[in-house]
């Protein structure tokens, strides 16, 4: 049981790492879903093996039981949950990022959005260097282009 | 007024006004200022409350009045105080800051409140669960106050930023699922005193990912490659704030966890934390001095500067712990300061940056150079003669060459021409600018008077080994 839940969580885990990697970023975030999804099911299985330490010794579950029979600790499927709630709204916010990215640039993939930020800031050198040299020159190029065009 | 009061108040107060703030609009003035005042309020009760600790010792109560061991417990001690305050601190001043500069945002002090709720949260819990849930609250706070202004370039560093912490905080939620699964307990202290009964083999794997949780955080040599990106891009406060606030969650994160949870932990891993801080702090100066941008030179230097605290945790004892303590609260200072005048232009602004530059490099009347004496003492009473020649020659080197960044930035942004036409003409508001430079007259008062922030330090590293057992 435990060998079988530990693959699950490395083959999820392993996935998620895999789609975390990719340039697309729907993809990222699938695999960062998947990811925060085998930290759940590791935190279930935290609590499906009974250790002695943590039980309290005497007292009486909620839901009545016979004696000695197989209980898990509820303790980690609070955790669990409070954690995908967490999850939840943070995966939401990363959708709401893209969504900004996607109006911005009109596509979701980071490779090609950077070469745009690239280009802006290009265009942006280019706009600012002849107002750096314009203070001195300014006034010969202005005589230039007049000569030119007489 | 009571010590439970006093616990909740700086955890309660930001979190009720940013709900009621979140629904207002925030670029109106008199917004900014109710949450000035609601964050101002919280830090004169993180004081006292610091005041209260130092007196009478540690200060615990348990939530919703249930009985202990069911409900979450809030814990006070120096340590966290300490941290507490520092950072409330920071965000207040960074709020102040971008309330004269404009707030161009309808959900910025919301948010900023919300951070500080969440941060002070998390140095204020007993509760080893409850601390991952404050510290998410502050996270998800900061990876939207990242994308403020809405750059391109800031909504793709927030999104790089909340990806790779998002990777950190499952690598640490796993890791308290597996402490609970050991000892059974979610409760600080009942964890420190079990885990001294566990197989050390499945706690080293515990301390392994607790480790690489806060160093992701943190920017630490191998796992800094997002810092640069997200400091860059964001906006002045959001940087002080990001540097001088939320990289305490590492600093408070790696000294609670290896000082008092896991110590036995921490003392095995020694050799391993100081080469990796030593690494730090080469990496971190040496491309420090490579790049021009001042926020980059600064985001470079941030990853040098962790490098100090960890070296002092990797040393460990009294002298140690408390030398770490002393240069994280130094150094989230230094970074508020520097990252808030990078900023701003006008008169003054170069002499309260050439105050933090000094700060940052250790030089004498600032407080900076108590932490870099702090760190020095550490390093001679490490180990071995060679061990401790070998940490003090790197401390020296580490500061040398902060001295050529800092004085770079220094050349750069304030003695060279400034291009006309630049984004750099305008003046910044006086207002902010008085600011910074109260900012940095307090950056030389606790230099000149540092009896304060040696005993807070002294009095935490002393906590720390006792509740911690070993040394």
């Amino acid at each position: 049981m435990i060998l079988a839940i530990s693959l699950v969580v490395a083959v999820v885990f392993g996935s998620g790492a895999f789609l975390v990697l990719q340039r697309d970023l729907f993809r990222v975030v699938v695999g960062l879903t998947l990811i925060s999804n085998s930290a759940f099911l590791f935190i279930i299985a935290a609590g499906l093996t009974r250790g002695t330490a943590g039980f309290a010794q005497g007292a009486v579950p909620v839901l009545p039981i016979p004696e000695g029979s197989a209980a898990s600790d509820p303790l980690v499927q609070a955790m669990a949950l409070t954690a995908l709630v967490i999850s939840l709204s943070t995966i939401a916010l990363l959708l709401s990022l893209i969504y900004r990215l996607y109006v911005a640039h009109e596509t979701v993939d980071l490779e090609d959005i950077s070469e745009a930020e690239m280009r802006l800031a290009e265009a942006l050198e280019r706009e600012e260097e002849p107002e750096e040299e314009e203070k001195p020159e300014a006034g010969q190029e202005e005589e230039e282009i007049e000569k030119r065009s007489r | 007024m009571t010590g439970s009061t006093l616990l909740v108040l700086p955890v309660g107060l930001p979190w009720a006004l940013a709900v009621a703030l979140a629904l207002l609009n925030g670029r109106r003035p008199w917004v900014g200022w109710l949450a000035v005042a609601g964050l101002g309020a919280s830090l004169v009760s993180v004081v006292m409350l610091t005041f209260r600790v130092l007196r009478e010792g540690p200060v615990e109560t348990v939530t919703g009045g249930w009985p202990a061991g069911v409900g979450i417990v809030l814990r006070a001690d120096v340590l966290g105080a300490t941290f507490a305050a520092v950072s409330v601190g920071v965000i207040l001043v960074s709020l102040v800051y971008e309330v004269f500069v404009g707030v161009r945002s309808r959900t910025f002090p919301a948010l900023v409140l919300f951070l500080a709720a969440g941060l002070s949260g998390l140095f204020l819990t007993g509760d080893v669960f409850n601390f991952y849930v404050f510290f998410e609250v502050s996270m998800t706070a900061a990876y939207i106050l990242t994308g403020y202004r809405e750059q391109d370039y800031q909504v793709r560093g927030a999104f790089i930023f909340a990806v790779v912490n998002l990777l950190g905080s499952v690598i640490f939620l796993i890791a308290i699922a597996a402490l609970y699964h050991v000892t059974g307990t979610l409760e600080m202290a009942t964890v420190a005193e079990r885990v001294r009964e566990v197989n050390p083999n499945s706690l080293i794997t515990i301390a392994t990912a607790i480790f690489v949780a806060f160093s992701l955080k943190l920017g630490l040599f191998p796992f800094h490659f997002w810092l640069p990106v997200v400091y860059v891009g964001s906006h002045a406060p959001v940087a002080a704030i990001l540097s001088g606030a939320l990289a305490n969650i590492g600093n408070y994160g790696l000294l609670r966890f290896g000082g008092d949870i896991l110590s036995e932990e921490l003392a095995l891993g020694a050799t391993a934390v100081l080469v990796l801080g030593s690494a730090s702090i080469i990496y971190g100066a040496l491309q420090a001095i490579s790049r021009r941008e001042p926020s980059e030179v600064l985001a470079y230097s941030t990853i040098g500067q962790v490098g100090y605290v960890l070296v002092a945790l990797g040393i460990g004892g009294t002298v140690g712990f408390s030398a770490a303590l002393i240069y994280a609260v130094v150094n989230s200072l230094n970074k508020a300061l520097l990252f808030l005048v990078a900023g701003l232009r006008g008169p003054f602004v170069a002499a309260a940056f050439a105050v933090g530059a000094f700060s940052l490099m250790g030089v004498p009347p600032a407080v900076g150079f108590i932490g870099k004496i702090a760190v020095f003492k550490a390093g001679l009473a490490a180990g071995g003669v060679i061990q401790a020649t070998l940490l003090v020659a790197l401390i020296f080197l580490g500061s040398a060459l902060s001295f050529v960044y800092a004085l770079q930035i220094y050349q750069r942004a304030f003695l060279a021409k400034e291009p006309q036409g630049g984004l750099w003409d305008k003046t910044s508001p006086w207002t902010a600018r008085a600011l910074v430079v109260a900012l940095a007259a307090l950056v030389l008062a606790m230099g000149l008077w540092p009896e304060p922030l040696l005993v807070l330090g002294e009095e935490a590293a002393t906590n720390l080994i006792e509740s911690g057992g070993s040394p």
